[in-house]
Parts: C-alpha cells; sequence; structure tokens
C-alpha cells in the first residue's frame, strides 16, 4: 500500500512537471470573435455549417479569430448558461458573439444586456422583430423556404408511389413554414410538371419533438424513418439537423428498397449514403457573416434583423448566397432539367406562397392571386391543406 | 458403514465435541440425540466437511477419509439433508432437481424424478414452482436429489419440524426403504418419540461428549436421564411475591411466524412472577416473546399487556415493557453508535444534544454496571458480556414487564450470576419477568414459573417448586400431554 | 483522556484518508491523460483558470456550488437515515416546478421579494412531497427506495416536458426552450458584476448549518442516525424506523427541492426541461467521496463546482472534450470507495 502510494505521488509530480502550459494569447489588431454552436462541430449539419463559415471568416478578415464553444444544449452541457460562456468568451477578447440556436434566445438576450460593449448576433431568432433585443443584438436567417421548394420539387420527380415524407423536428413557426415550402415545391413538381393529380400526391409530417434525436426524450428518428420507408414512402425530406433520414435511405436500398432522403442544413451532408441521396437544401453562413461582422469590425454596426436568399444568379456562390440547394449526384436528367428549370423561374419571381392557399383545417390563408408577406410566411399558424401531420 | 473416532472440535476456548466415538453400519437408522448446545450439529458438520475436526478419525467401510468441504463430502457419498431446504425457490421442481446434476440432459432427469417418486410414493409435478410447496414437499425434493446424487450416507437435521403429519409419515416410509436398500442414516433429532420408532441405535450426546448409546428396544428414561444430566433433587427457586394484578394475558392466540407458530396459546402472567420458558429452538418462545412485545401481530386471538394492546409504544418517554432479544448486536443495539449515543436514546427526551448530553449518565451506567469501555466507544467494540450489561443499563427505571431471550448467552458464571442479581432487584412490585432459556439450571435457579413450549404449544406450565428436571425434559421432547393451564 | 486521542486519531485518519484519495485520483487520471498524449498541467491549469482566476468566474462557479451543496446537505439525512435517495434528481425538478408554479400566479398586490420568498417555499414543498412519496411507496408498497426514486425521476421528467410543452407552453409556440422568462423583478436579486445572488449563497450557508445541527446536535438526528445503523433495534428504543426515514426522505426532498428552485429563480429565470443539470446524481458522488461525513460536503461540492465551470474551458481552449471533468469526478469517488473499503478490510482483519 505504502510503496503504491510513493509510486503514485512521484507519478503525479512527474506528469505536473511535465510540459508546462502555454497558452498565450497574443494581442495586437485581432478581432476575437465567440461562436456557440448547439451541436457538435463536425455533425454534418446545421452546427457544422455555422462552424465552417466561422472558419471562412478567419480567412475573410485578417485578425478575427474564431473561439467556440459546440454541444450548447442543457442536455449535453448541463448547468452550463448562456450568460456563463459569454463572459467566459468575453474575458477571452470576443468582441462579437454569434448564437445558433432558436434555444438559446432568452440566455442570448441576458448576456446581451450584461455585455453592452458586445455585438450579438442571433442566428433564427426574431428578437428584433418583437422589440425584445437590446440594441447590440441583431437576428439572422436564411430563406430556406427556397432550398426546401427545390427539396420538395426534387421529391415529387423522384417518386414513384407519390408518397412523400418530412421527418420534422418540433413544432413552430419556423418549422411550419418549412415543411410547407417543401409541399408546395413537391406539389408544384406533381402537377405542374408531371402533370398528375394533386389527390395522388400524399405529403405526410412527423414531428420527432427536437432538432436531433435526445434517447427518451424524443422520438427516436431512426426508427420513424424506417416506419415511413417501410410504409410506402419512398422519398423522405429531412427537417432534423442529422442525418438518419439519409442514413436509414441507404441500408433500405442495399436492402433491395428503391427509396431515397434528402437530408438538410449543410453541404456535404450527403456523404453517408450518396447512392440515396436526391440532394441537400443547405445554408451557407458566410454572407450574413461577413456582412455583420464587418459592420462590426468597421465600426458602423447596426441592430438588424436580415433574412437573406439564395443569389440567383449563382446559388452555390460561397460569396454571396445565403441558401441553395446541392443536387445529388444519382439525379437522372429528367429531375436535373425539371430542376433547372424550377430554379430558373423561382429566380424569375415565381412564389409558390401564393393563392388560392388554405390551411389544414380549411380555413382560407391566401385569396387567389395574393402572395404571401414575409410576415405571414415568418408566422406560419398552421400547416396547409392536402398535408397530413400535426399543426400544433 | 460411517466409523467417527475419537472426534474432538475445539472454538477458541470452547470444546465442542470432546473425544466422540459413534459408529453407524450400513442399513441402518442411527439416531442421535441431546439438548440444545449438546454438539450435535456441530458433529455432523464435521461430517459433511462445512467444519474442519481438531482432531479425530472418520472411517468409511474401514478407510479413512478427510472432508475438507461439503463437496468432499459429496464425492464421498455423504449427504445432508438441512432444516431448511436449501433450494431456488423462484425455480421449478424440474430444475431444482437438475441443479448440481453432473450432466445437463433434461429429458433424463426428468425420468430419474418421476422414478425417483414413485419408489417413494411422493407426488411432486416437474412444473410447480417451489415457492408453492410446503416445507416438506422440498423436503422430499432435496431427499431425490441426494439419492440422485449417489448418497449412501445421509444426514437428516431434524427432519420432522414444520411438516405435516402425512408428510412425516411418507418421509418415514422413505427412510425405511433407503435403509433397506443399504444406505447409512443418521437421524439428528430432539423428539424421542420419533427417535425411538425409527431408530435401531441411538447415540446421546451432551457437552459435546457421548453420554450414551441404546439398541433396539429402548429404554427411554435412561435416554432421558442421559439427555438432561444427573437432575438435580432440589432446587431453590426464588421466592414468589405477592400474586398480584395480571401482567401479561394471552387469550387463544394463534400466530404462523416462525418453523411452529403459536398454537391457541391462553395464559396469564401476574405482577411479582418471574417466568422461565424452556423448550427446543423454534419451539414458539421467540414468537410469544415479540409478540408481546408488538414486534409481531397475531392472526388471532387478544393479548392485553398491562390493560393494553401489546403496541410498541413509539416516541412515549416512558417505556413499561422492555425486550432484550438474544442476538443483541442485530436485533437490540445500533452498531455504529457508541455507549453514550444509546443512552440518549433510551432515556431522556431534551431535543438538542450537546457533546457533553448523556455523559454523566453513560459514565454512571458503565460504573454502576462495570461495563468495560467508555461513553464513546462503539457498542460493536464491546464484548458481548458487556452489549448485555449496557442493555441491561438502559432499561427505564419506569418498568413493569422484562421480556427476555436468552438473557445470560454469552455471559461467563459470575456476569450471569451478577445479571440475575440486578435483574431480581429491578423487578418491581407490580412488575414480572418473561424469559426464555436453552439453560434448564437458569430456569429452575431463576424463576417462580416454568412454561415449556413444544411445536407452538405450551406442554407444561408449572411452578418452579412443584415440578422437576425430569418432567420439564419430558415435555421439552414432546413426552407428556397438555396439562392444563396453572393459577 | 481516552476521548480525547480517540478523536485525534480519527481526525489524523481522515486527512491520510484524503490525501491517499486525492493522490490515487490524480495519478489515475494523470497517468491516462500522460498516455493519451495530453499535459496534465495544461488541464489543470485550464480548469484553474475557467473556475478561479477572477471573481466574475469565481461567481459561476458558486451558482453551480449552491444547488449542488443543497442537494449534498438533502443527501446526508437520506443516507444516514440507511437509504439510497437516487431519487433526488426528481425532487429538484419538483422543486424547480413548484418555485415556477407559484411565480406564474398573477399576485399583484404581493411585492417581488414576498412572491420569490414564497416560491422558495414552494420549490421546498414540492421536493419534500416527492421525496416523501418515495417513502411512502417504501412504507407501504414494500418498493425499495431506490427502484421508487428511479420510477419517480421518470414520472418527474415526463411531467416538467408536459408542462413546458403543454399547460405551461410559450406564448405562441411550445419550445424546448423552456417556458417564458419571468420578468426581471421576479429574477434574485444579483449585484452589478456578480453572477450568483448573494441571497441563494445564503440558503445554501443556512441550509448546510441547519443540516449539520439537526443531524449532529439533535435528538431527530441521532434518531436517524440510529435507523440507519439498525432499524431492527429502533422500535426497542420507541423510535418507528419507517416514520424516521419518512421524514429523512421529506427534509432530504425538500432541500433538493430548493436547488430546484433556485435553479428556476436565480439561473435560468424560466423551467426548462433539463432544470435540474444532473445536481443530484452529482451530489450522491460527492457524498460517497465525503464517506458520508458533513463536515467535507461543502468543499467537495466546491472541487466539483469548480471543475464543473472550469470544464468549458477544455473545448475553447484546449479542443479536449469537457466530459473529462467528469471522468476527474468519477476518479475521485472511485479512488475514494477503494480506500475505505481498504481501510475497511484492514480494519475487520486487524
Amino acid at each position: 500500500m505504502k510503496s503504491i502510494t510513493t509510486l503514485v505521488t512521484t507519478l503525479v509530480v512527474f506528469c505536473f512537471l511535465l510540459l508546462p502550459a502555454s497558452n498565450a494569447f497574443s494581442a495586437g489588431d485581432e478581432y476575437p470573435f465567440g461562436l456557440l454552436l448547439v451541436g457538435p462541430a463536425n455533425d454534418h449539419g446545421w452546427s457544422q455549417a455555422h462552424f465552417e463559415a466561422g472558419q471562412a471568416m478567419e480567412k475573410v478578415f485578417p485578425g478575427a479569430k474564431m473561439l467556440y464553444i459546440d454541444k450548447v444544449n442543457p442536455a449535453d452541457r448541463a448547468g452550463i448558461t448562456i450568460p456563463m460562456l459569454v463572459d467566459d468568451l468575453v474575458s477571452k477578447g470576443a468582441k462579437l458573439i454569434i448564437a445558433n440556436s432558436d434555444d438559446m434566445k432568452d440566455g442570448v438576450r441576458e448576456a446581451a444586456m450584461m455585455h453592452p460593449d458586445v455585438k450579438f448576433i442571433h442566428v433564427s431568432g426574431d428578437d428584433v422583430i418583437t422589440g425584445k433585443a437590446e440594441a447590440n443584438l441583431s437576428n439572422l436567417m436564411g430563406r430556406m423556404y427556397y432550398g426546401k421548394m427545390m427539396a420538395g420539387f426534387v421529391a415529387a420527380m423522384t417518386s414513384k408511389t407519390g408518397k412523400i415524407a418530412y421527418l420534422g423536428p418540433l413544432i413552430n413557426a419556423e418549422t411550419r413554414r418549412l415543411s410547407a415550402a417543401a409541399y408546395l415545391g413537391a406539389r408544384y413538381a406533381w402537377t405542374k410538371v408531371l402533370k398528375k393529380p394533386a389527390s395522388d400526391l400524399h405529403f405526410k409530417v412527423s414531428w420527432i419533438g427536437f432538432w436531433f434525436n435526445i434517447p427518451g426524450v424524443t422520438s427516436d428518428p431512426t426508427l420513424v424513418a424506417g416506419s415511413f420507408f417501410d410504409s410506402g414512402y419512398d422519398v423522405v425530406l429531412s427537417g432534423i439537423d442529422t442525418t438518419e433520414a439519409l442514413v436509414v435511405a441507404g441500408q433500405k436500398r442495399k436492402d433491395g428498397k428503391d427509396v431515397y432522403a434528402i437530408p438538410y442544413d449543410f453541404k456535404g451532408a450527403c456523404v453517408s449514403a450518396p447512392d440515396a441521396c436526391l440532394g441537400v437544401p443547405y445554408f451557407n453562413w458566410v454572407p450574413g457573416y461577413t456582412k455583420m461582422i464587418g459592420q462590426a469590425i468597421k465600426g458602423n454596426w447596426q441592430q438588424e434583423f436580415l433574412w437573406l436568399g439564395p443569389d440567383w444568379k449563382d446559388i452555390n456562390s460561397v460569396k454571396t448566397s445565403t441558401v441553395s440547394f446541392e443536387a445529388g449526384n444519382i439525379l437522372g436528367d429528367k429531375q436535373k432539367n425539371g430542376l433547372a428549370a424550377f430554379t430558373k423561374e423561382l429566380a424569375g419571381g415565381l412564389n409558390l406562397f401564393t393563392g388560392p392557399l388554405n390551411f389544414q383545417d380549411g380555413s382560407p390563408f391566401l385569396a387567389a392571386g395574393v402572395t404571401a408577406t414575409d410576415d405571414q410566411m415568418w408566422n406560419l399558424p398552421q400547416l396547409l391543406e392536402g398535408m397530413e401531420g400535426a399543426s400544433k | 458403514m460411517i466409523e467417527l473416532i475419537n472426534i474432538h472440535k475445539t472454538f477458541g476456548k470452547v470444546q465442542a465435541l470432546q473425544g466422540v466415538n459413534l459408529k453407524a453400519k450400513a442399513g441402518t437408522i442411527h439416531g442421535v440425540i441431546g439438548e440444545n448446545g449438546a454438539g450435535k450439529s456441530t458433529l455432523m458438520k464435521v461430517l459433511t466437511g462445512f467444519i474442519t475436526k481438531t482432531g479425530g478419525t472418520i472411517l468409511h467401510n474401514s478407510v479413512e477419509i478427510v472432508c475438507n468441504s461439503p463437496a468432499d463430502a459429496t464425492r464421498m457419498g455423504i449427504g445432508m439433508l438441512y432444516q431448511e431446504p436449501l433450494d431456488f425457490p423462484q425455480l421449478s421442481v424440474i430444475d431444482n432437481f437438475m441443479a448440481g446434476a453432473d450432466d445437463f440432459s433434461p429429458a433424463q432427469q426428468r425420468t430419474t424424478l418421476a422414478k425417483l417418486c414413485d419408489t417413494f410414493g411422493f407426488s411432486l409435478l416437474p412444473e410447480s414452482r417451489l415457492e408453492e410447496l410446503t416445507v416438506g414437499e422440498r423436503q422430499q425434493l432435496e431427499l431425490m436429489r441426494l439419492i440422485r446424487n449417489g448418497t449412501k450416507i445421509l444426514i437428516l437435521d431434524e427432519p420432522t419440524a414444520g411438516i405435516s403429519e402425512k408428510q412425516q409419515e411418507l418421509l418415514f416410509t422413505a427412510l425405511q426403504t433407503l435403509k433397506d436398500d443399504g444406505a447409512t442414516i443418521l437421524l439428528v433429532s430432539h423428539k424421542l418419540e420419533e427417535v425411538t420408532s425409527l431408530c435401531d441405535t441411538v447415540t446421546v450426546l451432551r457437552q459435546g461428549k457421548v453420554v450414551g448409546e441404546q439398541h433396539r428396544p429402548f429404554q427411554r428414561d435412561d435416554l432421558l436421564k442421559a439427555m438432561f444430566d444427573t437432575l438435580p433433587e432440589h432446587n431453590s427457586p426464588p421466592e414468589k411475591k405477592n400474586n398480584g394484578s395480571p401482567v401479561l394475558e394471552f387469550n387463544a392466540v394463534c400466530s404462523t411466524v416462525g418453523r411452529s407458530g403459536l398454537k391457541e396459546i391462553s395464559i396469564d402472567i401476574h405482577a411479582g412472577e418471574v417466568v422461565g420458558m424452556a423448550g427446543v429452538d423454534g419451539s414458539g418462545q421467540s414468537v410469544f416473546l415479540k409478540t408481546s412485545i408488538g414486534l409481531l401481530q397475531p392472526e388471532s386471538g387478544n393479548i392485553s399487556r398491562l390493560g393494553q394492546p401489546p403496541n410498541i409504544s413509539f416516541g412515549k418517554k416512558s417505556r413499561k415493557t422492555v425486550f432484550l432479544p438474544a442476538d443483541r448486536l442485530s436485533e437490540g443495539l445500533f452498531p455504529g453508535l457508541n455507549v453514550r449515543e444509546h443512552h440518549i436514546l433510551a432515556t431522556g427526551n431534551s431535543v438538542f444534544l450537546t457533546s457533553q448530553k448523556g455523559l454523566k449518565k453513560s459514565q454512571q451506567a458503565i460504573d454502576a454496571y462495570s461495563i468495560r469501555g467508555n461513553p464513546d466507544t462503539m457498542i460493536e467494540d464491546l464484548s458481548g458480556g458487556n452489549q448485555q450489561r449496557l442493555l441491561l443499563s438502559l432499561i427505564p427505571d419506569e418498568v413493569q414487564l422484562i421480556l427476555m431471550e436468552n438473557p445470560t448467552r454469552g455471559l461467563d458464571v459470575q456476569s450471569a450470576a451478577w445479571t440475575w442479581k440486578h435483574l431480581h432487584k429491578r423487578l418491581a412490585d407490580n412488575g414480572a419477568i418473561v424469559f426464555a432459556s436453552p439453560d434448564l439450571e437458569e430456569i429452575m435457579e431463576q424463576a417462580t414459573r416454568v412454561l415449556v413450549f413444544y411445536n407452538g404449544e405450551i406442554l407444561l406450565d408449572k411452578p418452579t417448586d412443584k415440578t422437576t428436571y425430569q418432567e420439564i425434559s419430558r415435555a421439552i421432547t414432546g413426552q407428556i400431554s397438555k396439562s392444563p393451564s396453572h393459577s | 483522556m481516552n476521548v480525547k486521542r480517540f478523536t485525534n486519531f480519527s481526525i489524523t485518519q481522515a486527512t491520510t484518508n484524503g490525501f491517499l484519495i486525492g493522490a490515487l485520483a490524480l495519478g489515475t487520471v494523470s497517468l491516462l491523460l500522460v498516455l493519451l498524449g495530453i499535459s496534465p498541467a495544461a488541464i489543470g491549469y485550464a480548469l484553474i483558470n475557467g473556475s478561479l482566476s477572477s471573481w466574475l468566474k469565481f461567481s459561476h462557479v458558486l451558482t453551480i456550488w449552491t444547488p449542488l451543496l443543497l442537494c449534498g446537505c438533502g443527501l446526508l439525512f437520506t443516507f444516514r437515515a440507511g437509504l439510497w435517495n437516487i431519487g433526488i434528481e426528481g425532487q429538484v425538478v419538483l422543486g424547480a416546478i413548484g418555485a415556477t408554479f407559484l411565480l406564474r400566479q398573477e399576485y399583484s398586490t404581493l411585492p417581488p421579494w414576498a412572491l420569490i420568498s414564497l416560491a422558495m417555499f414552494c420549490s421546498f414543498v414540492g421536493g419534500a412531497l416527492w421525496g416523501a412519496f418515495a417513502g411512502v411507496l417504501k412504507n407501504r408498497g414494500g418498493v425499495n427506495e431506490i427502484f421508487g426514486g428511479l420510477g419517480l425521476n421518470f414520472v418527474a421528467q415526463g411531467f416538467i416536458l408536459w408542462l413546458i410543452l403543454g399547460p405551461w407552453k410559450r406564448a405562441g409556440i411550445a419550445s424546448m426552450s423552456g417556458t417564458d422568462l419571468f420578468t426581471r423583478e421576479l429574477w434574485m436579486f444579483t449585484p452589478h458584476g456578480w453572477r450568483v445572488a448573494p441571497a441563494a449563497l445564503i440558503i445554501g450557508f443556512v441550509v448546510f448549518l441547519l443540516t449539520g445541527l439537526l443531524l449532529s446536535a439533535t435528538r431527530f438526528g441521532l434518531q436517524i442516525k440510529a435507523v440507519g445503523k439498525n432499524p431492527l433495534a429502533a422500535p426497542l428504543f420507541g423510535i418507528r424506523p419507517d416514520m424516521t426515514g419518512l421524514c429523512a426522505m421529506a427534509i432530504g426532498g425538500g432541500f433538493a427541492g430548493l436547488a430546484g428552485g433556485l435553479q428556476v429563480i436565480c439561473v435560468y429565470h424560466r423551467l426548462i426541461p433539463s432544470i435540474s443539470s444532473g445536481y443530484g446524481y452529482l451530489a450522491l458522488l460527492v457524498v460517497m467521496l465525503a464517506n458520508y461525513k458533513i463536515l467535507p460536503v461543502p468543499f467537495i461540492c466546491l472541487f466539483f463546482a469548480c471543475l464543473a465551470a472550469g470544464s468549458i474551458q477544455l473545448p475553447i481552449v484546449l479542443q479536449i472534450d469537457s466530459s473529462l471533468s467528469g471522468v476527474i469526478q468519477g476518479a475521485c469517488v472511485l479512488s475514494a470507495l477503494l480506500v475505505h473499503g481498504l481501510r475497511k478490510r484492514k480494519k475487520g482483519a486487524a
């Protein structure tokens, strides 16, 4: 016992003598900014898209330096609050903080109040619209409904059964908007391009309860996606941050089923099962970050609610296009050509949120010929007529 | 044939077996009798390798054998049927039967079981779960397992405790069958009746020695005398005080707790009495005491203690009844608490405690009761005698009824004498003492009245000066019929 | 004389034990890190820097310390009574629900300080009821408190989710990010430059003192200890083991409930699904590491809180997963169990 104690103590002392810490922070003309990611930085989804945009900022602005913390959610980091993390990033010199989840809304607002000199970008929040935000807090979002319309379009062009499923996260205005957009894209392809009766198109939404799987709390997305494929749905659009739907589709294809999936959020999301991937609607946060951080560095920060869309001249441009759709490698000519034509129409001003449109319960949403305003789309209160699934 | 020659076993300073010789022939049933603590169980445990002997030789068919573990014994064909069957209550009969078999062949084991059942006249369904069976049926299964394992020397330890008469008959028939097959059977029992009717030879043990051996036909009186020593003719029980008001009244009380339970016990105990309870362990004395204090609830019947139902007085300041259990450390004291804390818990009612609280009281008790320790000594560090002294010191002044199990167990002669002197002094004029003891001498010397328990009944109830050792011994072994209640 | 010698001896031994545990845990973790090619010194520096280098950081540590201490105090009661209160997580949750329930009511006439006080009281009641519920299940239903507690944890988790997504959902949309924020007046007062409410610290101190007083200087505390040591003997001393256990569960649950109340009123200012932050389970480790003694609990809580707060530096500064702090905590507890176990064996052998 005694010899073990001595051994252990010696070891400890030895270890501490080894490699003294050298965490020199060089000062100077640096512009450190903080990034709070809700999921893992390598999730092939929402958080990775933000992480890569943050890395790009270090190149766009010489001197910009990213400090990031991932998995910022109460399940992964119990007891750690947003104000606590912001305090820490600020103490490390961060002059601007980006928070990438709707979940962080309250924490960001609190932190913004505590640090009036620091600028805050809350992605996907709407505190600027509701007037709750301090002057140093802006909101940033992408007009993803365009991406979802394209995803729905490709899905309907591909589906043989006419049964398309949407793997939804939790129910809120944003997720209703996006699933409705996907439905409108699919309906457009089905009725206008393929000229099939609208009644033959089935579009079902299932909500798992959160943006990613939390065992015991949410439904298991793997199981939900599996049951979609087993009950005749041959294309599943993912509305969640992770790639379960695509992985399941890949497995089913190996078993000989003719099924596909469309992941979400991140340009590289197709890699987990390329042969089942029809493409991916994704965010590119570089334009939004560039604009807001650029203003902050130059000292002409303005509070704003930035809802950026695709750059129709080149929707895949990293510099300018916030929302895009990366077509999958397996698309045939018919789908490719259809998508190209559809994109052109969208660029030309086609808005699928145009009447006549009814809500799911049959009440009128938009009269014939009327186009939805940004506000109507942002706060969509219900799913649309023709969609199956819970609205609330 | 199995032969035990000059077997010795010592536990520390205690000599449990002192040169025991015993010869059991094949094809016979050999009885081993004696009172509690005579060494019967120790001897059997030596034979089955459960404990190792200190000296002596065991011959099996004239060849010396060494049993260092129960597994060794099993290999040599020695098997024991314990009082409590060693089985898996959650499993089925057939699963239990298969457990411990050399090879795993369910179909074959099923046939074997059916055959054995047939031979012995047992009716056990292979699929029924053991917890649904009676003790007797579990015993039958255990017996068949032993036979299946090739047991040639079968030891039975009090096999008829807790089984029905019908099952007893079945068991005895089975034993006769085995005997005729040439097995050697050792039957440990305190029931003279069954030993004399079943056995061919009987060995009597007392205090670790063989004090008698008889062959058929048996002389019961001689066996009794051998079991219980030369009985002193006279005894001097303490003078009986005034026969006062009833302290404890049982009226047709029944209980099924324990091996024998209580069967329609009706009895009155009055102030001034010191009641000693004799009987083999588990005959109902312990259940009687625990029912009296309120730790156990009777299934039927009425009990009145000091004019009230026997409930434990929780949180009351004065405790008029106390119970000193046999197993002091696990039932009567708090291991991990010190002497002082026990005194605080037992007496006084102050809400706040300082580090001085109870110090004076426990120091006084330590002095008055000669407890070897100090107020901060942990209870588990005290010796058995000192633990008993501590328990005595915790008895409150206002006590009227003292209930005790084996009050002098583990005490040396001096401590025991001191304890009794103290207890008699503590016995208030309006109070009574009820105690169970395996030591007849203690009962005869200390009690004014003796109760003998046999199989959950009181077979004998007499003032100690109106009975004899002989009569008590006969009652303990179930040799007399129930006498009408005294008083 | 004897008494004094005895006490001195045990204090010396406790110190030796503490040193041994520390050395063993540190040694194991360091060895592991060196094998992984990470400098233990860098980790240590990051942890200390992240928790103790400024008042702001230390006040974050204190926001973790307070609820952890409250849970630890609650567990001292139940461990004393020989009960494994694994249901403490649920008791924290119910405390949080109790506080939220009160703050959601419209009492325009009451001043904020009264509301907050009432909410803290409600959180105590909520946790106490949940703890007592596990106790009743044990006494009446014969359900072991471990299984009862575990079951009630799940029920509490389901209950809080239902409240947040159902009756107490945010205006407009239900969200996993919790209920609406309370108005500023209903946040516990926190001075400028502080991150922990002074009142929360005071509650922590008072509860700790109360725990020490109740457990070691009252008859009630001694009775709890006695029941924990030997429930069979308790009736013979006029103590009801079932009721004493129930009281311990209720008090323990109440203190855990206070922790939940603080989480709601001081830390999150709303009810969120994972409001307990796992402090209940963490406190179980704390109390085990303290060898079920009272005095070390606040210090171990502080140590664990430093680890929890400091560990956030690991991904930021060193790109190492912060779950390393969990490894360190686990190593400490395992070392403690090992050291105490060896001591016991040695004592038994002697």
